[in-house]
């Protein structure tokens, strides 16, 4: 039965000082609680954790159950004091209490409605005597905000006066009253020095209230004003019914990516009540949606998602929630699929008491098939007899293959006329083609150099195939491999490794055969940044794919051909890592023997003679 | 310290340390941050076997060539812990084996 009233207390917590010598029936301080409905009025009750054996110091305090006025029970006594036991020394001990507030046709239950705490201090002196600071007359130390809860009754709020300071200077007069900038429905009610709210306030048009109290302090010849800052809170409570602004449809064509878990467009929904994130299993302005179709096609390969968000700009400056929602893929959509659907779509806002709370929205879905071709072109690549294993020769593509996501494609090689002689057979294995990894499209390399020493092998003619793997379609096209120029004189004895990146100076790497490059060659990168730079010195057999800070899919056949980019072991040197593999920035150069990469500053670097080096050299001739 | 070394191998092969700014390494790394280097240094003559000894009477009779093979040195036969630092453009780096621990005549 907790909570069951509309109860609730516009304080998270009240605090207030008590003295050595506070006589019995003195107020110490009041609480309130506001009200949802005008039958409510509050019953006040003093509640303890464990109501069973409340603690020592609960028979000092009497509570006013209809005022909600704290009194002292007894005059409080220097053994009082010595009588609480305490974890800490010191002149000050805290005395815990908790008021809880039922309507008065419940007050057989009020303690086990909804709790306020109190806390007392409790300090180890008599009360200071007249003429210490005036702002300890007026208001509590620290923070004194509230809150109130939109759409409410009227009522009081909070008492201003400091009972436990009053009878302190009893010949002064001391009076409140509510300053702000604009018109608030805020005042002081002069016979109790309460603040009350005059009237229901609205969330959505103001959410922070902030209140100057002035004090008046008259003593026998002077009036003091002082002055404090006063925040007050307003609660929202799910009041507006969601809306969308323009359109409530949206058009998503699905064609190349058909990948599951890829999003489509977005209908946006406002509500301009806030959303709270905590607690998780919170119900307040909470939206439910529901797939508007028996179509188990539908369920199963569309979900919606969404996602929400606070906003203030488009909502006045008042916080609001801007809900998403978006289209996602639940699986991969066929190739051949070719469909329109409308899914219907309807956001509920659960705790919105009106018939308003619903919004229907629309996603207006085409899904076109896409055709696995290759256009009405031969490929023809030029290829040198130079060229070292492992070099790649070129791409090759279905039509528009850079746009799949969620389509399959594997190439593969096959040779035209199977009549030709073994010997011309056995040129064939000199091109293989492999699968790029990011991209559905096929790389063709150099898989065997020993045909480029053979005259019988010219050209190679190919039938390319791409097989697309869930509808097994498949489609060709002719490939046509050119050899050109001579090939490197046979060398009885191989270099033991024919890694470029193990070469550390221009000169020995531009000489070097290694593996993987196109021309024959290595080539050499020249850094020109200072420090730990992308753009570091290398050699490496092909600069346009290494180092690219990718290792491609040829690259990571042999751990020999561009270890900048595929190395998993730790690097020696000033460096800064790649993503996953490889040298992302290096200092000065850096070179590799199989896995093992370092980055170092070249020492035979030559000193650069700079203009004032010049200078000299000058007067001296 | 003097208690680290192997025992009869090499007392004056010994563990230094230097108090140096991360720049001075000489690695490429734009930082203010700095650190301890500890290093292995000192003779290592008591360390020799007869090997060396061999090896020295061959290399000082030029009867190797040109080829001269390495001698018992003093070096780290352990590594101090992995040093991070934060970079001048705040991202992290990470030294490892970058400063000895234990030093012995190998």
């Amino acid at each position: 039965c907790e909570g069951s009233s509309g109860l609730y207390f516009p304080q998270s917590t009240y605090s207030e000082t008590i003295y050595v010598g506070q006589p019995a029936g003195a107020p110490v301080l009041q609480v309130h609680s506001m009200r949802e409905r005008p039958s409510e009025e509050p019953y006040f009750c003093l509640s303890w954790r464990n109501i069973q054996k409340p603690p020592l110091y609960a028979a000092w305090f009497h509570l006013d159950p209809l005022t909600g006025v704290l009194y002292m029970n007894k005059t409080l006594e220097w053994t009082d004091f010595d009588s609480l036991s305490s974890s800490t020394l010191g002149y000050t001990r805290k005395l815990t209490l908790k008021v809880a507030a039922a309507p008065v046709s419940q007050k057989a239950t009020c303690i086990h409605h909804s709790r306020v705490d109190v806390s007392l201090t409790f300090i180890n002196a008599t009360a200071p005597s007249c003429g210490q600071k005036m702002e300890k007359l007026c208001f509590p130390d620290g923070d004194i905000s509230s809150h109130i809860k939109e759409n409410r009754l009227p009522g009081a709020l909070r008492q201003l006066r400091r009972f436990t300071h009053a009878d302190i200077c009893p010949n002064y007069t001391i009076s409140y009253r509510v300053e702000a900038d604009s018109p608030v429905p805020f005042a002081v009610n002069n016979a109790t020095s309460e603040l009350v709210v005059t009237a229901p306030v609205d969330r959505e048009e103001k959410e922070l209230y902030r209140l100057i109290i002035v004090c008046n302090v008259r003593t026998a010849d002077m009036l003091h004003r002082l002055d404090t800052p006063l925040l007050i809170n307003i609660y929202d409570e799910d009041d507006t019914a969601p809306y969308v602004n323009g359109t409530d449809s949206e058009d998503v064509l699905i064609e190349f990516s058909r990948s599951e878990g890829t999003v489509f467009g977005h209908v946006f929904v406002y509500d301009r009540d806030t959303t709270p994130s905590y607690p998780k299993d919170q119900t307040e302005n909470k939206f439910v949606g529901t797939l508007m179709t028996n179509d188990s096609w539908i369920k199963d390969t569309f979900t919606i998602l969404h996602g929400f968000r606070e906003e203030k700009a488009m909502f006045g400056n008042v916080r609001g929630t801007v809900h998403e929602y978006k289209l996602s893929l639940s699986r991969n959509v066929l190739v051949d699929e070719r469909r329109s659907v409308q899914l219907d779509y309807l956001v509920n806002d659960t705790t919105y008491p009106g018939t308003e709370g619903t919004v229907m929205l629309h996603f207006n879905i085409t899904i076109l098939p896409v055709p696995i071709q290759f256009s009405n072109i031969t490929y023809i690549f030029v290829l040198s007899r130079k060229s070292s294993i492992y070099s790649q020769i070129g791409k090759v593509c279905v039509d528009n293959c850079l746009k799949f996501k969620g389509i399959d494609i594997v190439y593969q090689l096959e040779i035209s006329d199977r009549n030709v002689s073994s010997d011309v057979l056995s040129c064939y294995t000199t091109v293989n083609v492999a699968r790029s990894l990011e991209e559905m499209s096929g790389v063709l390399y150099v898989n065997d150099t020993k045909p480029f020493y053979r005259p019988e092998c010219q050209e190679l003619q190919y039938v390319l195939v791409a097989q697309e793997q869930q509808k097994q379609l498949q489609t060709k096209t002719h490939l046509l491999i050119i050899f050109d120029g001579e090939a490197e004189v046979l060398r009885a004895e191989r270099p033991r490794s024919l890694t470029c990146a193990e070469k550390r100076q221009r000169g020995e790497c531009e000489t070097f055969k290694g593996m993987g490059a196109p021309t024959g060659r290595c080539h050499w990168r020249q850094g020109t940044d200072k420090g730990i730079s992308e753009n570091y010195s290398t050699c490496s057999p092909d600069l346009r794919t290494c180092p690219d800070g990718y290792c491609d899919v040829i690259e990571s056949k042999n751990m020999s051909i561009c270890p900048q980019d595929c190395t998993r072991v730790p690097i020696i040197g000033g460096h800064e890592r790649g993503l996953m593999l490889g040298i992302k920035a290096g200092y000065g150069t850096c070179y590799c023997y199989s896995e093992k990469c370092f980055c170092e500053q070249d020492e035979m670097e030559e000193p650069i003679c700079d203009d004032m080096c010049k200078t000299i050299i000058a007067t001296a001739v | 310290g003097r208690e680290e070394l192997v025992k009869g191998q090499g007392r004056g092969c010994l563990l230094k340390e230097i108090h140096l700014n991360v720049t001075d390494l000489g690695l490429g790394y734009r930082t203010k941050e700095e650190l301890i280097f500890r290093y292995c240094s000192g003779p290592c003559y008591d360390a020799e076997t007869n090997y060396d000894k061999i090896l020295n009477n061959l290399t000082h009779n030029k009867k190797l060539d040109k080829d001269s093979p390495s001698r018992t040195c003093c070096r780290p036969i352990a590594f101090d812990d992995d040093l991070s630092f934060l970079d001048d453009d705040l991202e992290y780096h990470t030294l490892k084996k970058h400063s000895a621990k234990k030093c012995a005549c190998v």
